[in-house]
């Protein structure tokens, strides 16, 4: 615990004063890593810890996004209200979705949660107050500094809360379902339970970071609030990091954030398709990912 | 020695057009330790589902300390304190052997330290000392077996399902599994319910045999009396009863 503390201030303390050092570029460079982070760390808690892999955690990030953009169009709050308004919508709303939807399992949910994604995207787009396909434009309300500290205390709270769960019986049990749900019963685990408090969470996150990231566009769609895009990456992050890790998505995020812009900057032509082969290259030499190759490498050295 | 702690009435399943269980009733007695024996298909793990809330059966009822438990999720059927294992070893791989039974120690303990120490204990009990602290996709099958008793016993629970613990182990492993299965009594676990085929072993250490063939009990008595029942002969398509492993 003070090994990380010793590493997490100066790193927490770089991040707090940032904005005050960087211009717009590397800001918003900053921002993108903080996002992806937090949504990799979001993802992780169902997907990595429970072991339902999800392809449509987004769901609760556009949900969370186009509730707080209503909320301040509407009933004009400030918008940091809204937007922790925002996430616990995202994460009211994915109670009873999560009650329907985990009762699939695997490849099912998977693409069960993919749907669900995109149909939570076509009804909020049919529902008139959202503008449908044209979007919402937004009253000025932030700049990036603000939505840049609101992500950055999100994606903390998502570290802190792995850290503790994978501390605590919750982590336990979520542990043993993942390994296997049906043992995991007879062990006296109410595993239905179990699993919807872990997809509750896994949707507050990106409920939350959902709200913030609609200032940083200015406005809303529905492209962009359900982008399969910040799905799909935030996904492959955590699995290269090393899913249902403490630190994969955080190692996972910043890594492929930094590589994706490096590659982008110097060869935008053609960045997707080196990104595309070095990831495949990676998984092929890690396919547990970097954290768990690391630490196994720490304990046989030891 | 005589209160039935367990009581299945007229239990019937069916899966699709195959009759697993076919009507059985039994029951098991506090304090006593019963094999349920049976030739492959009889319904034995069957049974132990519905037991243990994994399956629901199409007709009957169990009864555990007087209340019936049908339709009961499992977890709430371990908590009312029902523990059993699986015949074919599912630790949870990924964890470490105390964690494997620190997950069942859950239900009781305060604190995840609490369960944990409260499973070292167990796991030290069972002969896993040296292995605690191993990831369980490690061991060996012998050590599996263990860990299986093992993740039970956390449950505390009174009534033990033991599903073929023998199965897979070598003669003198063996022994060493029923004089453990006898001293569980020393954990406070004096029920224990066990399907087991190696009849050497389950004659030494049963009170009690019921005899399951076809998704029937077709008999039911102590060892000596189930050793010359004719039917249970005839079910075994009179090969010699007692094996010679």
């Amino acid at each position: 615990m003070r090994r990380i503390l010793i590493i997490a201030i100066p790193i927490v303390a770089f991040l707090a004063v940032a904005p005050n050092r960087l211009n717009g570029y590397y800001l918003n460079l900053l921002y993108i890593t903080v996002l992806y982070v937090g949504l990799a760390y979001g993802w992780n808690i169902i997907s990595g810890y429970a072991g339902y892999f999800s392809f449509g955690q987004i769901a609760f990030f556009g949900i969370g996004a186009y509730a707080t953009g209503l909320i301040v169009v509407n009933l004009q709050w400030h918008w940091i209200l809204a937007a922790l308004a925002g996430g616990l919508i995202a994460c009211a709303l994915s109670v009873p979705m999560g009650y329907v939807m985990l009762r699939l399992r695997g490849p099912f949910f998977a693409m069960g949660m993919f749907g669900l994604a995109q149909t939570s995207r076509v009804v909020i787009t049919a529902i008139p107050a959202t503008g449908g396909g044209s979007g919402l434009f937004l009253p000025p309300g932030s700049d990036l500094r603000s939505i840049y500290y609101w992500t950055l205390a999100v994606t903390l709270g998502a570290i802190a809360l792995t850290m503790w769960i994978d501390r605590s019986a919750f982590g336990l049990r979520l542990q043993a379902l993942r390994e296997d749900e049906q043992v995991a019963g007879t062990l006296g685990i109410d595993v239905t339970l179990e699993k919807i408090y872990a997809f509750a969470l896994s949707a507050l996150i990106p409920g939350l970071l959902g709200g913030g990231y609609i200032w940083f566009l200015t406005y809303i769609e529905p492209d962009a609030a359900f982008s399969p895009r910040l799905d799909l990456q935030s996904v492959v992050m955590a699995i290269l990091g090393g899913v249902g890790t403490v630190w994969g998505p955080l190692v996972g995020g910043v890594l492929m954030t930094q590589i994706a812009e490096a590659l982008w900057a110097r060869f935008p032509q053609i960045y997707l398709m080196i990104f595309g082969g070095l990831l495949v290259a990676l998984l092929i030499v890690l396919p547990r990912g970097i954290v768990p190759a690391l630490t196994s490498r720490i304990r046989r050295s030891v | 020695m005589s209160e039935p702690i367990l009581s299945v009435t007229n239990v019937r399943v069916a899966f699709g057009g195959v009759q697993a269980l076919a009507g059985v009733s039994l029951e098991i007695r506090e304090g006593e330790i019963l094999s349920l024996i049976g030739p492959n298909g009889a319904g034995k793990t069957t049974l132990f589902n519905v037991i243990s809330g994994v399956l629901r059966p199409q007709h009957g009822d169990v009864r555990f300390l007087g209340r019936s438990i049908i339709g009961r999720p499992p977890h709430e059927i371990a908590r009312l304190g029902i523990g059993r294992t699986y015949q074919i070893v599912r630790p949870f791989g990924s964890l470490s052997v105390v964690d494997n039974v620190a997950v069942g120690g859950l239900i009781h303990a305060r604190s995840i330290a609490a369960a944990r120490a409260a499973a070292r204990e167990i796991v030290e009990f069972v002969g896993l000392g040296p292995f605690a602290d191993r990831i369980a996709a490690t061991l060996t099958l012998t050590q599996r077996k263990r860990l299986e008793v093992a993740r039970a016993l956390a449950l505390r629970p009174r009534l033990l399902l033991l599903d073929e613990v023998m199965a897979g182990l070598t003669p003198s492993e063996m022994d060493t599994m029923a004089d453990f299965v006898v001293r569980l009594g020393e954990r406070g676990i004096g029920t224990v319910c066990g399907i087991e085929h190696v009849m050497r072993l389950v004659m030494r250490i049963s009170h009690r045999i019921v005899v399951l063939d076809a998704g029937r009990c077709i008999a039911e008595g102590d060892p000596k009396a189930i050793q010359s029942d004719p039917r249970v002969i005839e079910a075994y398509l009179g090969a010699p009863l007692i094996e010679t492993i």
